[in-house]
């Protein structure tokens, strides 16, 4: 299954990849500037614009299909980078192209610079969602979620009398929440941070109780053989297999507890958050400043996923 | 990895038990939880037929809890006429079929994703991390602009919510299917390979069906994934009918009471949707029921 290719054997190979790169990346970016931006000149002839960018933008997928051979660092991370250049120029292209208008779906070209020209309002914006709201619901419904389980695994009684509402509750949907919550709370900030932490409460809870319960049998037994103390075996046994089935809840949460921030955003604020300034930029048809808005909050959400990534690598015994 | 189930009969009494404690606990978390607002409203002069603060803690127009008989009363009033579509069971239905079609369409993507992630590592490279990147951005944001685009090209009505429900819940499918057509037994491959089985025959013999019930594991996540969709969709787009519409309606209203009647329907819809999927896991795959 697993052919092992060599780059390295044939410069040739890097060659061609460097130059199909190059000429899709370079070409992308020569249709970028030659073409007007919407809205100002005279638009130009879509269908022939379309053909030369879709080339383009297939020459360069071949350059990334190259540099993706190998196993070295730069064949893992390059790609990924590449696309997204790609995938950026090419969207500017065609828009370009066809003089989509800025109020439909601005270029990146104008989100970029209403990023930089909103800064001080969105990082403002960024900070209510992310660290007050996303960060602190995430943190406390983990805690929660924690106590929880550790409770429901202890006491038998919790386990068959709160568990299933547990997973039932963990299907429930946010936005259904969302609104009674921000009513009942408040309008200020901790009410989106309730919700993100009732969001995050019952996957964790469900992957935790999941994870402490999946010691296998053969590992307890000889934790008592060995006599060891419940503690011990808690910590030596438990504990180590139920991290990865709570690191898997979290990852999950992670993506989660941004979106509800947000989305509980949507049903009443004081003025600040990521959430607010989109719904308020709709109205106004200021698309630029809400792409803007979704650029930082995905920059956000990756950040929070990798941190908990980041987590998981350093905790977890690796194995293969 | 085995799907946590409730246990059978066992766990009835118990859970009646639980059940029955919160059920205690409501009237006096309702009372402390409206007791304040009940006070600030009798403070200012309003017309109540009651006393105290204590007593109008359960008749507050907009109270913070509702009281059960106002639980009770909203419920009726948002369910009756059943028929009408102004009223919940119709936009519930409404949802619901805008969830499945959005889950039938993030199944047909997230498979064939699934399948192109597996088969080429270049593209698994490329695109994984925007992925896994596109399930970070708020789909909130993008939906009314989505509608907006559908419509130019005549999407209209039912399928713009339907795409943007598929649109969070396409990821787990993804992801858990290409582990699943990775989880094959080495040693069932290498017994395709000694009876010199072709690619084609091992994948519908083999890989897929080992893969189902990551499949399914993913179906469970993504279907209440399509309902947040759906709704969420329903909120920010122009919508007349479905949960989310009722939701952004009686939340402008500021009608608490219809809010938590609305929640509950939404839990219920939740529920039924994820039961679904567990009938058809079982249905699909009998051979991995423990």
């Amino acid at each position: 299954m697993t052919a092992v290719r060599t780059v390295a054997a044939r410069p040739g190979a890097a060659l061609s990849t460097a130059a199909a790169l190059l000429v899709g990346v370079g070409g992308l970016l020569l249709v970028c500037l030659t073409l007007p931006a919407p809205g100002e000149g005279t638009p130009p002839d879509a269908r022939a614009w379309l053909a030369g960018i879709l080339a383009l933008l297939a020459v360069g997928a071949l350059g990334v299909r190259g540099a993706a051979q190998g196993e070295s660092r730069a064949a893992r991370t390059l790609p990924a980078t590449l696309t997204l250049i790609l995938a950026v120029l090419g969207t500017e292209a065609l828009l370009r192209a066809y003089a989509v208008p800025a109020g439909l779906i601005p270029t990146p070209g104008r989100v970029l610079s209403a990023l930089w020209t909103a800064r001080s309002v969105l990082l403002q914006d960024t900070y209510t969602t992310f660290v007050l709201e996303a960060l602190l619901g995430f943190l406390a419904g983990t805690a929660l979620g924690l106590g929880l389980a550790l409770l429901v695994v202890r006491f038998r009684f919790l386990e068959l009398g709160l568990l299933p509402y547990a997973a039932l509750f963990s299907s429930i949907p946010i936005v259904a929440l969302a609104p009674v919550i921000v009513k009942a709370v408040g309008l200020d900030w901790p009410s989106k941070t309730v919700v993100v932490a009732v969001t995050v409460l019952f996957p964790v809870v469900v992957g935790a109780v999941r994870g402490l319960q999946s010691a296998a049998p053969l590992h307890l037994d000889l934790m008592h053989t060995y006599a060891a103390r419940p503690e011990q075996t808690f910590r030596d046994v438990r504990i180590p297999t139920a991290l990865p089935f709570l690191f898997g809840a979290l990852k999950v949460s992670s993506t989660l507890a941004l979106i509800s921030a947000i989305v509980a955003e949507f049903f009443g604020t004081n003025g600040h958050g990521l959430g607010f300034r989109i719904q308020i930029e709709v109205g106004r048809f200021g698309l630029d400043v809400v792409w803007a808005a979704i650029v930082l909050a995905s920059i956000a959400g990756m950040a929070f996923f990798a941190l908990v990534s980041a987590a998981e690598a350093r905790l977890l015994p690796r194995r293969s | 990895m085995t799907t946590l189930r409730p246990p059978r009969m066992a766990g009835l009494g118990p859970m009646l038990v639980v059940a029955l404690i919160a059920a205690a606990l409501y009237w006096p978390l309702m009372l402390a939880a409206n007791v304040g607002p009940a006070g600030r409203t009798l403070a200012s002069g309003a017309e109540l037929d009651c006393r105290t603060a204590l007593a109008c803690a359960s008749q507050l127009r907009n109270p913070v809890v509702p009281a059960p008989a106002q639980l009770a009363q909203g419920f009726v009033r948002l369910s009756t006429p059943v028929t009408s579509p102004l009223a919940l069971p119709y936009n519930v239905g409404v949802t619901a079929g805008e969830t499945l079609l959005g889950l039938l369409l993030a199944t047909v993507t997230g498979l064939g994703l699934a399948l192109l992630l597996v088969a080429s590592r270049s593209f698994e490279r490329a695109t994984l991390p925007w992925l896994v990147a596109s399930q970070t951005v708020p789909v909130v944001a993008i939906a009314p602009m989505l509608a907006v685009l559908l419509g130019q090209y005549g999407v209209q009505g039912f399928l713009p919510k339907a795409i943007i429900a598929a649109y969070i819940a396409f990821f787990p499918v993804a992801v858990g299917m290409s582990r699943g057509l990775r989880s094959a037994d080495p040693l069932h491959l290498d017994l395709m390979r000694t009876y010199h089985a072709s690619g084609a025959q091992t994948f519908r013999l083999l890989r897929f069906p080992a893969s189902l019930p990551h499949l399914f594991t993913a179906l469970k996540v993504s279907v209440t994934a399509a309902l947040v969709g759906s709704i969420v969709a329903e909120i920010s787009t122009i919508s007349f009918s479905g949960l989310g519409k009722m939701l952004a309606e009686n939340s402008r209203a500021s009608d608490t009471v219809a809010l938590w009647v609305i929640m509950g329907y939404g839990a219920v819809l939740g529920v039924t949707l994820v039961a679904l999927v567990n009938v058809l896991e079982r249905w699909v795959t009998p051979w991995s029921r423990r």
